[in-house]
């Protein structure tokens, strides 16, 4: 580390604490093989506990140890975007869904194996099940075309009567965030699409790279052309990393076609590029000035703002930052006109959104959905009726008891990002909320009191619960502290993080509270 | 003779706080007033002030904790949130910008509730009792659970201590079990300081302020400043208190105990007593300290004096080689060498510029050098038993009077490097109430040091008192022939990288002192002497580079560099707290008394001149001073065990 600081002229200890920050980042050595079990919430219903169980019986280690042969370290990580086929893990970049005890078994010799022969492994993923429409029908690179043979201004305007809102689950108005990196003053400015999916229990991205990832470079094509960028990132999440060998081909024939590169489709100084930047494992790097942060190579910890990385970006120079979905779909609204957009959804939520469904649901997948379309509508869709409770917009989003399944998708309401998972009758609660909170306490940056000591406050109070010992007194103090954590932390982590204890307190009061005392008192 | 202050491009023209706020936006030369409504007061501040700065104004005070004027916003304590009209959320003050005409509230029931919430998080999490705890009655973290009226530990408290604390370093002490993450020290360390010897470590609830690998601190690269501990809101970072070992040597009647005691702590020590920082204490302390038992109680200006001499000397040498005699070989500019922290510093950065340091001990290592020779012949006390404690404004002198090479008398030069704060402590253990003490002189056989002594507490001071030095020798006439009173006002300021130059236009005789080593100054007419000084040990990164660039620095042919904000007065080891306000209050007062010193120029002092005549008897930089007031340095690099 002291090498690598002394190469670019910094402290080995400022090296030491970009590593540490980093999930992937391996500060010692770890085995040839290094197995990630997914630990989100989808993956527990579906029998991940098992599964981890198998793993360390037939290691004969436990999770975050390395066998003393050197061949297998096994961790847990965040959700790895496999929900509707959970529970998944890693075996090093190569993904494996919808694990049994007996398929675990098969894989760990599969990998002994394998590496006798020195083959590399190969993930099995299944066949998605993904209706995506409009996507099918866009016509590849027509969004593109339309927009060069429009002034950028013009572009910017349609895309702003459109009224489609960045997909990432904020939902800013992209038209209103192009414009501002539009008129803001730069020698370089940078188009950088989120692919750092990291909200449990949504694929949809990964979905949409896999299939229609030009569509998702035409969308940062046509940004390019109309705020003035000449360079592009994908900060695609190290989870995804199977996706980059296709990703790179997709950018490969991009350039020979000259889509991208110099004079793009013949119009003079219409130069941009697409280089893919890979994350290293850290959801809180899906907000975008810490993954400008993590660009920048720094801890990703989100910044202080304004200034917005429409002024001041990546190396303060003006920045877009647009979610994977959103540059996709604006492909598909460009050659299609904001009308053809804006005629779907309801008065504030323009268009249709991919949810990535999962849960206690018959038919999991990404579905393709015009917004305001109702919980029960949905669960219909899905075959997941008969649910307790719904999360709608992952684990940041909101819990909807089946009480309120009358509640529409759509920012007048349950404005989302694009997880759904479905919880069914026999769920406990408490443990979807210590999952969701023990998610949040690991992936918090750490720099707030509020995020870093606020979110384990909670689980520990989550836990209480569990082992019936939280009195009435205390869980209201909790219910304000969850107050606190939402209202004093900087970034929408720890501004949503809390959710689910408030939702908990809401309507599943009598559940939590009915709990027998576990342990000496 | 013309003085030049000359403030190059590449140099920051604002303050000293060059390392801070670089991320704030630069004010432009028309900064629009916006007019925003804090808490019902319309004030109009410039566009892109921070709340809390818009909040002070109008004399509304926002508790905060991660924020210190010196350091850049970091915005992650959350104590100093505020509501914004319009904003979903809580906004800090100290991180907000105005940019927009809004209102603002600072004293809301879900502000007050954030508020206590972060305090009872910060507790919960915080280990240790105030009563045995060093900053009991000055820890911020104390004052805040008070003035939320913590009464209880909502969320707990631990009970247990996580981590073992670590007392490895000769100057700091790490109670990571105190810390609250606001990440002062971290950002003090690598951008105030250039240094990086702390950082954040992981993320989430186990991140935490760590060393390089978690080595213990004296294994890591630290130049041992203590600017981390002069901003710790908390008792998790304090100097390695040697108050114990004072006083036992106090209460042992075989010992004789001398102290010296440096300007900058008595510019400061009042602050410990509730004085207002600069009130000048110098004679009552004496009174104290010898009423705490000290047999000798003595002005480290004189060897400020000594040094000015010795350096000079040096610096004369090394010119006459370079520009007479043609030899390319000469390491220049020549760096001082009085600041423990830079001296360090340059070993672990830049350790192939050793050569450009002084050899010149600081003045601390010379005063006890000179204590455990000079002394103790003319006391008839075996040297074995002189016991030497020096009050510095330093974290790092206690490094420096371990380093094994400063013992030229067979014996540490000096014992104990005791901080204004751990003076201060003993002081108020004996019972004495400094600030109603009667005067008392210094002992001799030095009595009263000079002004130019006096003002190595500042940035450029060591220069100034150079140049005094120089001017008068070299030309023969008098400095107030050229400045005013003797103030060189061009080498005074708080830029934290500034150079001046001076022509020398005529030329006197060579004074009797000097004879030995040039035979006349011919050589130096016409010459323009360039200086540069230097404070803050980021700047001297800054300047260092710009010297391996080529650029205006390495023309230089003298610069004073000191490890700390402000030179000495904002010292590691000085009260808590020290901000810019505070610092040019001390600075104040020890220009003050320097203009109020009968003599004020080095090579006037009689106690230096007796010292040549008796004991150094072969003159500034003869054999005999080389071996007592001399010393060397190792080149460290980066690589530690």
């Amino acid at each position: 580390m002291q090498y690598i600081a002394d190469l670019i002229g910094i402290s080995a200890s400022e090296v030491l604490g970009v590593a540490t920050f980093f999930h992937f980042i391996n500060k010692k050595p770890k085995g040839k093989f290094i197995i990630r079990l997914s630990r989100d919430m989808s993956s527990i219903m579906k029998g991940a506990k098992s599964v981890a169980r198998q793993l360390e019986n037939d290691l004969g280690i436990r999770f975050g140890e390395t066998t003393p042969d050197g061949m297998f370290t096994l961790e847990w990580t965040s959700c790895i975007g496999m929900n509707y086929q959970a529970p998944a893990m890693m075996v090093n970049n190569e993904v494996f869904s919808n694990l049994t005890p007996p398929k675990v078994h098969r894989v760990i010799e599969d990998c002994r194996q394998e590496f006798n022969a020195r083959r590399p492994t190969v993930g099995n993923v299944g066949e998605t099940y993904a209706n995506t429409l409009n996507y099918t029908n866009h016509e590849i690179n027509s969004g593109l075309q339309r927009a060069v043979s429009v002034s950028p201004s013009e572009v910017i305007a349609e895309l702003t009567v459109s009224g489609l809102r960045g997909r990432g689950g904020a939902g800013f108005p992209t038209g209103i965030k192009w414009n501002l990196a539009a008129k803001a003053k730069g020698d370089c400015k940078y188009i950088i699409c989120n692919a750092d999916e990291g909200e449990p229990g949504t694929f949809k991205d990964r979905i949409i790279l896999g299939k229609y990832a030009d569509m998702v470079f035409e969308g940062m094509t046509i940004a390019a052309y109309s705020i003035g960028a000449r360079e592009g990132v994908v900060y695609l999440r190290w989870e995804y990393t199977h996706l980059k060998p296709h990703l790179e081909a997709v950018l490969e024939a991009r350039r020979k076609s000259n889509l991208l590169g110099t004079d793009i489709l013949g119009q003079a100084g219409f130069c941009f590029d697409i280089r893919i930047h890979m994350g290293a494992g850290a959801y809180v790097c899906g907000e975008e000035t810490a993954l400008i942060e993590s660009l920048e190579g720094r801890r990703g910890e989100p910044r202080n703002r304004p200034p917005y990385p429409a002024e001041r970006g990546l190396h303060g120079q003006p920045t877009v930052v647009n979610n994977v979905e959103t540059l996709a779909t604006l492909s598909c609204i460009i050659p299609r006109g904001a009308k053809w957009f804006s005629s779907m959804g309801t008065e504030r939520s323009k268009g249709f959104k991919l949810f990535s469904v999962s849960g206690d649901c018959s038919r999991p997948g990404v579905y393709e959905l015009p917004w305001g379309i109702t919980v029960d509508q949905l669960l219909e869709t899905v075959g997941g009726q008969g649910a307790k409770a719904v999360q709608i917009g992952g684990y940041t989003g909101q819990l909807v008891p089946a009480r309120q399944f009358d509640r529409r998708l759509a920012y007048e309401d349950l404005g989302i990002g694009g997880s759904i998972i479905v919880y069914s009758a026999e769920r406990d609660m408490l443990e979807v909320a210590e999952n969701y909170l023990e998610f949040f306490v690991e992936e918090s940056c750490g720099q707030c009191t509020t995020c870093r000591v606020g979110n384990q406050k909670l689980l520990e109070g989550i836990r209480l619960l569990q082992q019936g010992k939280c009195s009435n007194r205390y869980l209201n103090d909790l219910i304000s502290l969850s107050e606190t954590v939402k209202l004093a932390s900087k970034c929408g982590l720890g501004q949503a993080s809390p959710n689910v204890v408030i939702a908990l307190n809401a309507h599943f009061k009598e559940e939590i509270m009915a709990r027998p005392i576990m342990g000496a008192a | 003779m013309d003085t030049v202050p000359s403030n190059t491009e590449s140099q920051p023209a604002a303050d000293e706080a060059v390392a801070g706020n670089n991320d704030s936006t630069p004010i432009a030369a028309e900064v629009p007033m916006i007019a925003v409504t804090i808490d019902g007061i319309d004030v109009e501040v410039p566009y892109g002030t921070t709340i809390l700065d818009a909040a002070r104004r109008v004399g509304l005070r926002i508790p905060t904790l991660c924020h210190h004027d010196d350091l850049c916003t970091a915005g992650v304590c959350r104590i100093c949130v505020v509501a914004v009209e319009g904003m979903r959320t809580l906004q800090a003050a100290c991180a907000t910008p105005v940019t927009l005409p809004v209102k603002i509230q600072t004293n809301t029931p879900a502000v007050r509730t954030a508020r206590r919430h972060v305090v009872d998080l910060m507790l919960s999490n915080h280990y240790g009792d105030c009563t045995v705890c060093k900053r009991n009655n000055n820890c911020e973290l104390q004052s805040l659970a008070k003035e939320y009226g913590v009464d209880y530990y909502r969320f707990g408290h631990p009970t247990e201590p996580k981590y073992a604390i670590d007392r490895s370093s000769s100057s700091v002490v790490r109670d990571m079990n105190k810390c609250v993450l606001c990440r002062r020290c971290v950002r003090t360390c690598s951008e105030l300081q250039g240094v990086g010897a702390l950082l954040v470590k992981g993320r989430s609830v186990r991140s935490r302020i760590a060393t390089f690998g978690d080595k213990p601190l004296s294994s890591v690269v630290c130049v041992n400043c203590g600017q981390c501990i002069n901003r710790c809101p908390t008792g998790a970072l304090t100097e390695q208190d040697q108050t114990d070992e004072v006083w036992a040597m106090l209460d042992d009647p075989t010992k004789h105990v001398v102290i010296q005691t440096a300007p900058s702590p008595r510019a400061a020590i009042g602050e410990c007593f509730g004085l207002e920082a600069g009130s000048q204490v110098t004679y009552q302390l004496n009174t104290a300290l010898k009423r705490m038992g000290f047999d000798g109680v003595f002005d480290t200006n004189h060897t400020a004096d000594l040094t000015i001499l010795e350096e000079g000397t040096e610096l004369i040498i090394r010119l006459y080689h370079a520009l007479v005699q043609g030899d390319t070989d000469v390491a220049l500019p020549q760096f001082t060498s009085c600041s423990p922290g830079w001296v360090k510093y340059l070993e672990h950065f830049y350790p192939h510029a050793v050569p450009n340091l002084s050899s010149a001990k600081s003045p601390m290592q010379m005063f006890g050098a000179l204590l455990k020779t000079y002394y103790a012949d003319k006391k008839g006390i075996d040297p074995k038993d002189i016991v030497v404690v020096a009050l510095m404004p330093c974290t790092a002198k206690k490094f420096e009077c371990n380093r094994p090479e400063l013992c030229s008398s067979g014996f540490k030069d000096v014992d104990y490097a005791l901080t204004t704060r751990e003076l201060a402590k003993m002081v108020a253990e004996s019972g004495i109430d400094l600030p109603h003490l009667p005067d008392s002189p210094f002992d001799e056989p030095f009595g009263d040091g000079t002004g130019s002594g006096n003002i190595f507490g500042a940035t450029g001071g060591v220069m100034e008192a150079a140049l005094r030095t120089v001017i008068e020798v070299v030309t023969g006439q008098k400095v107030e022939n050229f400045f005013d009173h003797a103030d060189i006002l061009p080498v005074r300021g708080i830029e934290g990288a500034r150079m001046a130059e001076i022509k020398i236009d005529e030329v006197g005789p060579v004074p009797d002192l000097f004879k030995p080593l040039v035979p006349d100054w011919d050589w130096l007419r016409g010459v323009t002497l360039r200086v540069g000084i230097v404070h803050g040990s980021a700047n001297a990164k800054k300047v260092m580079e710009d010297i391996k660039a080529g650029g205006p620095f390495s023309k230089c042919h003298f610069i004073e560099f000191m490890a700390c904000p402000g030179g000495c007065l904002g010292g590691g080891g000085q009260p808590i707290p020290t901000d810019a306000t505070i610092r040019a209050k001390r600075s104040k007062a020890i220009y003050q008394i320097d203009s109020d010193f009968k003599i004020r120029k080095s090579h006037e002092n009689p106690v230096v001149l007796q010292l040549y005549r008796e004991f150094l008897t072969d003159g500034p930089c003869g054999h005999i001073a080389h071996h007592h007031l001399h010393t060397h340095y190792t080149p460290r690099g980066k690589f530690m065990s």
